[in-house]
């Protein structure tokens, strides 16, 4: 992963469930209702389970 | 594997690997049917280990032959059932129409 | 096991050799006689030679349905009844899901925990037209693809997910193998089918009940994944298994030792939960007790209590009621076919290796 540029991550909001993308140094603040509290969205990358 | 003796041939330990009760318990109820058989006994020496030894003691004969004459037995016996089941479930469908397929004879 | 031609046993010892005696505190002559020459000394062979046994086995079918049948097996040793049922629950295979590949899943339930449910799900695939998977490769003869994808949209109503959401992909796996870029034209997937399995059974390789319920989503939920179901044996994990249970039981035989009448005829009747006994009306305000059906008994020894002076309970030994549940991917009779040839084979390899 490149340093110089940070990968913005998509969090929710712990509130009103809005997505938030936020990069580094960002204001930990969703943009709709200004909540505080924000949820990392899960991954969408594969996950191997075995069914047992 | 076999374990057995050099010189007398007339008892062995079979020691059957990837096998259990099913198999173990089936051929000692073959093997105690022959009258060659003086002994015969199975143990599993461990229940972590998919292993039987089976125990084959007879009045003469090899044991090897023995035990393989038992295991051909088991055999027969189950190409019979099969036959006979298959015959009797052909039997049943014959008579048997659909909507009285149903019936418990024990709830009779 | 009669002894047709040969002098008999005395008929005490007839008894003990052929019945379990199930008294009022515990049963007796459980162990039956092991050794063929037990009798010997009194001239009478007890021994089950093949041809003996190929004479006296009978089987009765009383039920046969598609999910389950009971029959009688008459004539055979509980060491060989006991194989079968044992090689019907541990050793028949079947096809169940063994691996889940998770895209989303923001329900409530663990991605584990649901990985483990969509395992045990029962599916409509015979096994016989697959191969045990081996180093790892999955392709079109050794496995069937299912996806699941379903989501709840925000504002509506919770959703349940049914087995029947689940949706076969008989051209296998569309999720793609995270590589780098420069793997070229085709992107890797996580199977390598040859061909479609479209033509591989004339039924779809589906699920057989299609209303088992797998998750619920709530509101903006979602479920993405995919699920690759293999071949496999009920010892290696219960889900393999192809019988919801199957059972045995040996035949119930109830005795009257005396004549029961009257009063203690309509007693011995209101004793027994299952009704084994009714009564016989004998005229002239006359009853007696008789022994109406026997195969009902459950062995519950209410009737032998609080003396067992006037009924009997025994067990006959070699008469067994065999019963097996399928949970759908093969009808019972095909099982216990498949049974009895897995038995034949454990024979036939080791007869191999001792030769």
């Amino acid at each position: 992963m490149d340093p110089q540029q940070p990968e913005p991550v998509s969090y929710l909001c712990g509130d009103c469930g809005a997505e938030n993308t936020l990069k580094t140094g960002d204001v930990i603040q969703c943009r709709e209702c200004g909540y505080r509290i924000l949820y990392k969205k899960r991954t969408r990358r594969i996950v191997q389970y075995e069914a047992r | 594997m076999e374990h057995g003796s050099l010189t007398d041939s007339s008892a062995s330990t079979f020691s059957i690997m990837e096998e259990d009760h099913t198999l173990a318990n089936s051929v000692r109820f073959v093997l105690n049917q022959d009258p060659r058989v003086a002994f015969c006994g199975y143990s599993i020496p461990h229940p972590a280990d998919n292993k039987v030894n089976i125990r084959v003691q007879t009045t003469g004969d090899p044991a090897k032959d023995v035990m393989k004459d038992a295991l051909q037995d088991l055999m027969v016996m189950g190409q019979h059932v099969r036959g006979t089941f298959d015959k009797a479930v052909a039997d049943f469908k014959s008579k048997m129409p659909a909507e009285q397929m149903d019936v418990d004879v024990n709830q009779q | 096991m009669e002894n047709p031609g040969g002098s008999s046993l005395p008929a005490f010892l007839e008894l003990q050799r052929t019945r379990v005696l199930c008294k009022a505190d515990a049963p007796t002559h459980t162990e039956g006689f092991q050794y063929s020459g037990a009798f010997a000394a009194m001239g009478v062979d007890t021994s089950v030679s093949v041809e003996k046994f190929c004479s006296n086995f009978k089987i009765e079918i009383n039920r046969l349905t598609e999910e389950d049948m009971e029959f009688d097996m008459i004539g055979v040793d509980a060491s060989i009844a006991n194989a079968f049922r044992r090689i019907l629950i541990s050793e028949v295979p079947t096809m169940a899901i063994e691996k889940v590949f998770m895209v989303d899943n923001t329900s409530v339930i663990a991605d584990e925990v649901l990985s483990h449910r969509l395992g045990l799900i029962p599916l409509d695939a015979d096994p016989r037209l697959f191969e045990y998977i081996s180093d790892d490769v999955p392709n079109e003869r050794n496995t069937i693809v299912y996806k699941l994808h379903v989501s709840c949209e925000k504002g509506s109503q919770r959703l349940t997910v049914k087995s029947g959401q689940l949706e076969w992909l008989p051209e296998g796996s569309q999720l793609t193998m995270a590589s780098p870029a420069q793997s070229g034209d085709n992107q890797r997937t996580y199977t390598s089918f040859g061909q479609s399995q479209q033509n591989t059974s004339e039924r779809p390789l589906g699920v057989k009940y299609k209303d088992i319920t797998i998750a619920r989503l709530g509101p903006g939920q979602a479920i993405e994944l995919e699920a690759h179901a293999v071949k496999g044996v009920g010892k290696v994990h219960a889900k393999w298994s192809p019988v919801a249970t199957a059972w045995y039981r040996m035949l119930p035989e109830v005795v009257l030792l005396k004549e029961i009448k009257d009063g203690d005829a309509e007693e011995l009747v209101k004793k027994c939960p299952v009704n084994v006994f009714d009564i016989e009306d004998l005229g002239n305000g006359k009853k007696r007790a008789v022994v109406a059906k026997p195969r009902a008994c459950t062995l519950c020894r209410e009737c032998v209590r609080p003396t067992d002076d006037q009924v009997e309970l025994r067990r006959v030994r070699d008469h067994f009621i065999f019963t097996i549940e399928s949970t759908g991917a093969l009808p019972p009779e095909v099982l216990f076919t498949e049974a009895v040839k897995i038995l034949e084979e454990k024979c036939e390899r080791v007869i191999s290796e001792l030769s």
